[in-house]
């Protein structure tokens, strides 16, 4: 019931509004009412019930409009009893002492039972203030735990006070260089030296029908609350504000204290990434490299003996160990390409058969002997991708496939349609994917078996998912149920351009 | 023994030049060398090189703008070395007129691949023959009719087109560009799905496995080449 109702005119200044002129009204002609009542019965009726009837319209009053109409009905009520029920009649004078006390009774019983009634009103109104303000609070607080920057805290901590209280507020936040900055306007005539001074002092100011209250945290003053109040704030209002203004600093701190968190998280992570490059950069780089600079001093040592085929052989380790960090380096470039910001996707209309043609022509070597089965069907829709970067996604993994897998076992690539995506997967029958490190192999420089002989860094998983993910696809592996490792790519699918016969005539034949 | 051929190398890195000069000259060319662009074109006016070798990373001029003022003189046949990282430039210059390219690092068996193809075109454009063959594939342009071991294919004119352009340049990059201007007209060089879907249709009558192709080689984000299957000397 209290749900959004409490209006605050009438909840903060119901005193005033209970003591208008009605009030007095009503006062003035309860009494009356009562004597037009009683009169035509003053024959049957005594003057103890007499005063009973005055007794009630002062009572129906005191409940009604408080206790100085009821002060007043009460007062008024003597001399009209007097004049025309208490002998003699039709003069103010009283003769029978009966009267006599039982109009004072009466007078004393209304009250009485006038101030009763006035205090036991003001504690229900006060109950249903505290309550308002208490639901505001509960409000406020279950709305500032999702927020998530403090631009947001401010316009949810002015709006709140206005829907809630129908308070006119505006706050003022810090602006990164110490001073104060308005960060939810919503309030007109804002005094900002005023504001400055309240944040200075951490103490509440007020000037010009605006109060200033400091969002105290639990360390600095995050800023300052300036609410347009009518009166003076009674105590439970400002109590209510202070509880307030603490809680949007504290949302204030922890957010702040959260970014921080995250930075220093971040930091960790960079310089963890750092580490990582830098080992395998002088892991893998200078592995091949130890091997050709022994390789060449073989070779200009002409006294070694060795025979052509030796000297063949040892050129070809050379040639071989080049191309392994031509490709690292490649990768590494690729890498930073990829993660310096936008990747910069030359989509254009591409054939999948093309590019898988493409990644095994450029994989010959490396495949040498080893069954490729491709699985395409012949009605595959062209996609709108970068073909370049979606055959080095294949490419790598077409690679590591290979890498992963016994030399004979075959490597198969398949492609379906499914959901208005383009699912292209390859698998191989190898040892598979260790359990639990399905996601980990596609961060950087991350290897499932670190100290593994084979050469890589653990940056073509990276590259896949970096690539497919600025497609909008995503990539994920799975261990088959047999053997092996089956990572799939779904790239969504795009509306193709239609091909009209004027389209498909050459302009000469 | 010279093959009688003369090759210009216009390259800035001294090791680089003397890898490709000390390569080249076994195999019988003969070359002459240029560490910048200005002498590299002073040099081909001077000593006729029948062929260029043009890296296009070059301190004074771009590689674009060299291959375009090689153009204006003549047809020499022009092989681009490039860096992985000038991906957008080889495209570039292979529009403005150059014909194939060698990405860093590279051998010197593909080195000579390269230049034996392109020799390999100086020679048939003279010649001008009417039967082109290699591996399974028998192409017959005086009779419109291809043989796949054998056995006649039934194509249709655009992929006959096509197929013409590949064969012209037989062992030579053809970018999407060239392609699309000599089949469609130059409003459809964007139209690269038009390739894609010809060229599939035309894996799928000449290539065993269209997946994996032997003839019809893509080469990603330039264009197509067609593979010669025997080695041919120059």
């Amino acid at each position: 019931m209290l749900d959004r109702l409490a209006p605050h005119a009438e909840l903060f200044a119901y005193e005033r509004a209970r003591q208008g002129w009605r009030g007095y009204c009503w006062g003035v002609a309860a009494p009356l009412i009562c004597t037009a009542v009683d009169w035509p019965l003053r024959h049957w009726l005594g003057p103890a019930s007499i005063l009973m009837t005055y007794l009630l319209g002062v009572f129906l009053v005191a409940s009604r409009f408080g206790r100085c109409p009821s002060i007043v009905a009460s007062v008024l009520s003597a001399p009209v009893f007097a004049f025309y029920f208490a002998k003699p009649i039709f003069s103010v004078a009283i003769h029978d002492l009966e009267n006599i006390i039982g109009l004072a009774v009466m007078i004393v019983v209304a009250n009485v039972t006038g101030t009763l009634l006035e205090k036991s009103r003001h504690q229900a109104a006060l109950a249903t203030q505290r309550e308002a303000l208490t639901s505001a609070l509960y409000r406020l607080s279950q709305a500032l735990l999702t927020v998530a920057d403090s631009a947001e805290v401010s316009a949810i901590a002015v709006s709140q006070l206005h829907d809630e209280l129908g308070f006119e507020a505006g706050l003022l936040g810090l602006d990164g260089h110490n001073g104060l900055a308005e960060t939810a306007p919503g309030l007109p005539g804002i005094n900002r030296a005023i504001a400055q001074k309240a944040f200075d002092n951490r103490s509440v100011l007020r000037e010009g029908g605006i109060s200033y209250y400091p969002l105290n945290g639990s360390k600095t003053c995050q800023g300052v609350l300036a609410i347009k109040l009518a009166c003076a704030d009674s105590s439970d209002l400002s109590a209510f504000l202070d509880t307030y203004c603490h809680l949007i600093a504290q949302t204030v701190e922890r957010l702040h204290f959260a970014n921080q968190a995250r930075d220093a998280k971040l930091a960790a992570d960079t310089e963890a990434l750092r580490n990582a490059l830098l080992s395998s950069i002088s892991h893998d780089l200078r592995t091949p490299l130890t091997r050709i600079v022994g390789a060449v001093g073989d070779l200009i040592d002409n006294d070694t003996g060795l025979s052509d085929g030796d000297r063949l052989e040892v050129c070809q380790l050379v040639m071989d160990e080049a191309q392994r960090m031509s490709e690292l380096t490649g990768k590494l470039l690729d890498m930073a390409r990829l993660s310096s910001g936008e990747i910069v996707l030359h989509r254009d209309w591409n054939a999948i058969e093309e590019i898988v043609g493409s990644a095994l022509n450029r994989l010959e070597k490396k495949l040498k002997d080893r069954p490729v089965r491709t699985l395409l069907p012949d009605n595959l829709p062209l996609l709108w991708i970068d073909a370049v970067l979606i055959e080095q996604v294949l490419v790598n993994l077409i690679e590591n496939a290979a890498k992963y897998s016994p030399a004979t076992s075959p490597v198969d690539i398949s492609s379906q349609i499914e959901n208005g995506c383009c699912l292209l997967r390859v698998a191989d029958y190898g040892t598979g994917i260790p359990q639990g490190q399905e996601q980990k192999i596609f961060e950087k420089f991350y290897r499932a078996v670190p100290e593994s002989d084979q050469s890589g860094v653990g940056l073509g998983l990276a590259l896949c998912k970096a690539i497919v993910e600025a497609h909008d696809g995503t990539i994920h592996v799975v261990n088959k149920l047999g053997k092996g490792a089956e990572f799939s790519l779904s790239l969504p699918l795009h509306e193709p351009p239609a091909l009209t016969t004027a389209d498909i005539q050459p302009n000469q034949l | 023994m010279t093959n009688g051929y003369c090759v210009l190398i216009i390259e800035d890195d001294p090791q680089t030049r003397r890898f490709l000069s000390a390569s080249l000259s076994r195999r019988g060319w003969r070359t002459i060398e240029a560490m910048d662009g200005k002498s590299g074109l002073a040099l081909l006016n001077g000593e006729q090189p029948d062929l260029v070798i043009l890296d296009l990373g070059l301190p004074d001029l771009d590689g674009i703008a060299i291959t375009r003022r090689i153009r204006q003189l003549s047809e020499l046949p022009i092989l681009i070395l490039s860096a992985r990282s000038q991906e957008q430039n080889k495209i570039m210059a292979l529009d403005a007129g150059a014909d194939d390219y060698l990405t860093k690092p590279f051998g010197a068996g593909e080195l000579h691949a390269r230049l034996n193809a392109l020799m390999r075109r100086i020679r048939r454009s003279n010649t001008n023959t009417d039967v082109f063959e290699t591996g399974d594939l028998k192409v017959d342009f005086s009779l419109r009719k291809v043989y796949v071991g054998g056995h006649e294919i039934h194509i249709t004119p655009i992929e006959f087109r096509l197929l013409t352009i590949l064969v012209r340049h037989a062992g030579i990059v053809v970018t999407h560009r060239q392609l699309l201007q000599e089949i469609w007209g130059a409003e459809h060089v964007q139209d690269q799905h038009y390739l894609r879907i010809y060229l599939g249709q035309l894996r799928h009558k000449l290539e065993v496995n269209p997946a994996r192709p032997r003839y019809l080689l893509t080469e990603m984000g330039v264009g197509y080449r067609l593979a010669l299957q025997t080695p041919a000397s120059p």
